[in-house]
């Protein structure tokens, strides 16, 4: 394995060409649909991970972020006809500021408080995308144009997962190296230790801020594609339960494991692909999973493999 | 040349009791200047008011002639204040020269774009960074357990880490909050060496113990504190022997 | 106007209540174990579905209420026993997720047994409405009132003159000290969760017949719930009642004079502005770790 240590970031090239064969059993659009929702959620989870595994600080709240991404670009590009390569950063920056200006006073809390504010935030997203009608179309939710590139409208499933595909990876490579740098020594920091890491210099309460915007501008970014790649959106995508979902994705994979959130997005997006014929079964399975890993893995699935796998770290 | 450190007034109560009450003092740059007194006395709660954790309830705490109200703690840091903690803390997500990295946080290229892109300059700035931290580590007598989770460190060794992660920030003045508690007598022996070693470096170093033996080898200047009032400053010889300290402090223990 | 104010006013009280018991439910636990129980809107959704659903299977209404009421404190027990005892962790974060992870099982199970349908229970002494001063009150409404003031008393009595309460109350001051002088502390967080368990039923049962129950009510009721204990300052007893009637009250009103679609938002504003400003709520102290 000594050779593997020589090319940097190897699980990223395992991840790229994973994506990029992927397509190769892929047969139908079905498929290719449930693979970008793997995508999307992937993409929240690699940043929810940021915030939670990383930095240490809980949210329950960042479906309200993704769906109000898919929301604005929803908007701005069907109601006031924004072409699409507007619509869909306008959307990024919105949730940035929005998560900006409310990360100051929500991340001085900490522990439940913390847990309570970010559930009351994501909860007031989905309740205001729910009834403003007038500008969201209330619960039945909204019509969403496609992206188009030189005049043509992208349907086509396989060009959406090659997109997708594409920025999950840079995601990815992004997150690594964030994590691998001082910022990312200070946000685990912040985890272990926020006092010791105050008193060393580190500004806890900005890189808190810092990271809260950085991971619901990604879940921001997973809606916005959403939202055009599905051509619809409704306020489910802001509710409650899948802001459990993602807390969930992280745990399962693992807290503080980039690779990790991939896993249990996967495993999770594809759960109930294998529970058809007993979805009523989902919500109790999805229960049992989050109290057996953190009961009995405590540190996720790819930490505790990766620790029977000698040398394997990450 | 002025003091680095003058407190004036200095009080911090919670909820009525005073833990700090009055407090005048004023620390010389360079030297070893000790903090003793009773349990409870207020020495922990002094050091979380110098370094920014509490704000006093009144008085005012200068910093080289500069007041330091309002400031954080990661401000004050960048100012020159180091510390360690009575009550440690060590991050456990974190292997024992990942925690003494982070306190070289303040020398390092600290961009957010520069860290996303993992330039050269953060790959290079990082390799400098785990040579001088395993410096620190040998330099505090923690050369064997560099890569270790600290749950597997010992107490004292954590003590020492913490040492280690203070002086990695390079600082001016540097408080120790009992770095010696629960520590046997050669561990002590080698806790006041160290201590020594940093004040020759040059830091101002600040010493709150309880081991009166490892107080007064080491100190050049000696405050005792008793229900968070200044009972007395001086040398060691001259605490030693001061009635007052005998009575409520010393004689009694 | 004043018989509008009043009707407000009853509402606000009825479905203050409510959630008053349900934030004193997340106080118990919290205060034996500082954890936030997440299943604690459905130990209300067994209470009130479980009842019509034991009806169903032929028990008279009283029955049926008890059963679905030892029902909730089984939950509670195993909840417990099952899982935060066997999580060999402090940390918040777990602690968390295990509760949400067993609000999410029985949340699932009751709509896997008992259906997705809205159902309800039955009011306890019918339906006319009782005329106060221009505003009318249901008789139920009176039952919920009622039945929250006397377990508010019940729990009063319990935790200042029994032993065992006031051994609960010893192990939320002091652990330690508690288990010094023989108090089990396993044995009380059981009990806490078995005392939270019966709480919710209880107010999830009398709160049926009005706010109707299906398999998911327990989310908003938790959260909001969750939301009273937090504006009354965690583990504060007298913040929760306080918190929950508060929330209550000012619910109605926006319904009633603001914006009756954004009335499931109010707590959620309150509870960030409290946040915002107050960040250990209400009547709670802030707790700073110390170093
Ligand atoms: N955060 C706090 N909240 C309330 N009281 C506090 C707090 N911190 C300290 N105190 C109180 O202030 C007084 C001084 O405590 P402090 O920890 O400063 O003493 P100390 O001199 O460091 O004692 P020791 O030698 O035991 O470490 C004590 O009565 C303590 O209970
Ligand atoms: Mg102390």
């Amino acid at each position: 394995m000594g050779w593997l240590k020589r090319i940097p970031r190897p699980g990223l090239i395992v991840l790229a060409l994973a994506l990029a064969s992927a397509p190769l059993i892929f047969s139908n659009p079905y498929q290719y649909d449930v693979a970008i929702h793997v995508l999307t959620n992937a993409m929240v989870a690699v940043g929810l991970n940021l915030l939670m595994g990383y930095a240490g600080q809980i949210s329950l709240g960042h479906a309200g972020f993704f769906g109000l991404g898919a929301y604005v670009t929803a908007v701005l590009s069907a109601n006031y006809g924004w072409p699409v390569y507007l619509s869909m950063p306008a959307a990024l920056v919105v949730v940035a500021v929005l998560a900006f200006v409310i990360a100051r006073p929500i991340l001085r809390l900490s522990g439940h408080y913390l847990a309570m504010a970010t559930l009351g935030l994501g909860i007031l997203i989905s309740i205001v995308l729910r009834t403003e009608a007038g500008i969201t179309g209330g619960p039945d939710g909204m019509m969403v144009p496609p992206i188009s590139i030189g005049g043509t409208d992208i349907y086509d499933e396989r060009y959406w997962y090659a997109l997708i595909a594409i920025l999950l990876v840079a995601t990815v490579w992004l997150a690594l190296n964030l994590i691998d740098s001082p910022v990312g020594r200070a946000l685990r920091a912040v985890h272990g230790s926020e006092t010791a890491a105050e008193v060393v210099g580190v500004h806890t309460l900005g890189y808190k801020v810092l990271i809260f915007v950085v991971s619901a501008v990604l879940a921001a970014l997973a809606g916005v594609l959403t939202a055009h790649y599905s051509g619809f959106v409704t306020p489910g995508l802001a509710n409650f339960i899948y802001s459990i979902e993602f807390v969930t994705m992280v745990v399962l994979g693992g807290m503080a494991s980039t690779y990790g959130a991939l896993v249990g997005a996967v495993i999770l997006t594809l759960l109930p692909q294998f529970l058809t014929g007993v979805d009523d079964l989902e919500m109790m399975i999805l229960g049992a999973i989050l109290m057996v890993v953190v009961i009995f893995m405590p540190t996720g699935l790819v930490p505790t493999l990766a620790r029977l796998v000698p040398g394997g770290r990450r | 040349m002025s003091a680095i450190l003058e407190c004036r007034e200095l009080t911090k109560s919670f909820g009525g009791v005073d833990a700090v009450a009055d407090l005048s003092f004023t620390v010389a740059r360079g030297n070893i200047h000790s903090i003793i007194g009773p349990n409870g006395a207020g020495k922990t709660t002094l050091i979380n008011l110098l370094t920014g954790i509490y704000t006093p309830t009144a008085g005012s705490i200068l910093l080289s002639d500069h007041d330091t109200r309002g400031l954080a703690p990661y401000k004050l840091a960048q100012r020159g204040l180091g510390r360690t903690f009575q009550n440690l803390q060590i991050c456990m997500n974190m292997s024992a020269v990942e925690n003494v990295m982070v306190g070289l946080h303040l020398r390092l290229n600290r961009g957010f774009l520069a860290a996303l892109l993992r330039l050269k300059s953060v790959r290079a700035g990082d390799r400098d960074c785990r040579a001088r931290a395993i410096e620190l580590m040998r330099f505090t007598g923690l050369e064997n357990q560099i890569d270790q989770h600290p749950s597997e460190m010992s107490y004292g060794a954590l003590k020492r880490l913490e040492i280690a992660r203070a002086l990695a920030a390079e600082p001016e003045l540097l408080f120790l909050d009992e770095p010696a508690a629960g520590l046997n007598a050669n561990e002590t022996h080698a806790i006041g060496a160290l201590i020594r070693e940093v004040a020759a470096s040059g830091v101002t170093v600040v010493l709150v113990e309880h081991d009166m033996k490892l107080v007064m080898d080491v100190s050049d200047d000696v405050l005792v504190l008793n229900y968070g009032r200044k009972l007395a400053q001086g040398t060691p010889h001259a605490i030693q022997n001061d009635p007052e300290v005998i009575s409520a402090y010393l004689g009694g223990a | 106007m004043f018989a509008e104010f009043l009707q407000y006013l009853f509402s606000g009280l009825t479905a203050g209540s409510t959630y008053a018991l349900v934030a004193l439910g997340f106080t118990i636990i919290y205060n034996a174990s500082h954890i936030i129980n997440f299943a604690q809107g459905e130990f209300l959704m067994i209470g009130g579905l479980g009842s019509v659903m034991l009806m169903q299977y032929g028990l008279p209404m009283p029955l049926a209420i008890v059963a679905a009421i030892v029902l909730a404190v089984l939950a509670g027990i195993l909840i417990e026993k099952l899982a935060i005892e066997r999580a060999a962790t402090n940390d918040i974060v777990p602690l968390i997720i295990i509760t949400i992870g067993a609000s999410l099982f029985l949340r699932g199970g009751a709509q896997f047994f008992w259906g997705k349908s809205i159902h309800a229970l039955p009011a306890f002494t019918g339906n006319t409405p009782i005329n106060i001063a221009g505003a009318t009150i249901l008789p139920q409404s009176l039952w919920v009132l009622g039945i929250g003031a006397v377990v508010v008393c019940l729990l009063a009595w319990f935790f200042t003159r029994t032993l065992t309460g006031k051994a609960m109350l010893a192990v939320s001051h002091n652990p330690n000290a508690a288990r010094l002088v023989g108090i089990n502390p396993r044995f009380i967080l059981m009990l806490s969760f078995a005392l939270a368990g019966a709480l919710g039923a209880v107010a999830g049962a009398v709160a049926a017949p009005i706010t109707l129950t299906v398999y998911d009510v327990g989310v908003m009721l938790g959260l909001k719930g969750f939301v009273a204990a937090v504006l009354g300052g965690l583990g504060s007893p007298l913040g929760a009642v306080a918190g929950g009637l508060l929330l209550g009250i000012m619910e109605a009103f926006t319904a009633g004079y603001i914006s009756s679609e954004y009335k499931d938002a109010v707590p959620f504003v309150i509870v960030l502005l409290v946040l915002f400003f107050m960040p250990s709520g209400l009547f709670g102290s802030r707790a700073t770790e110390r170093v």
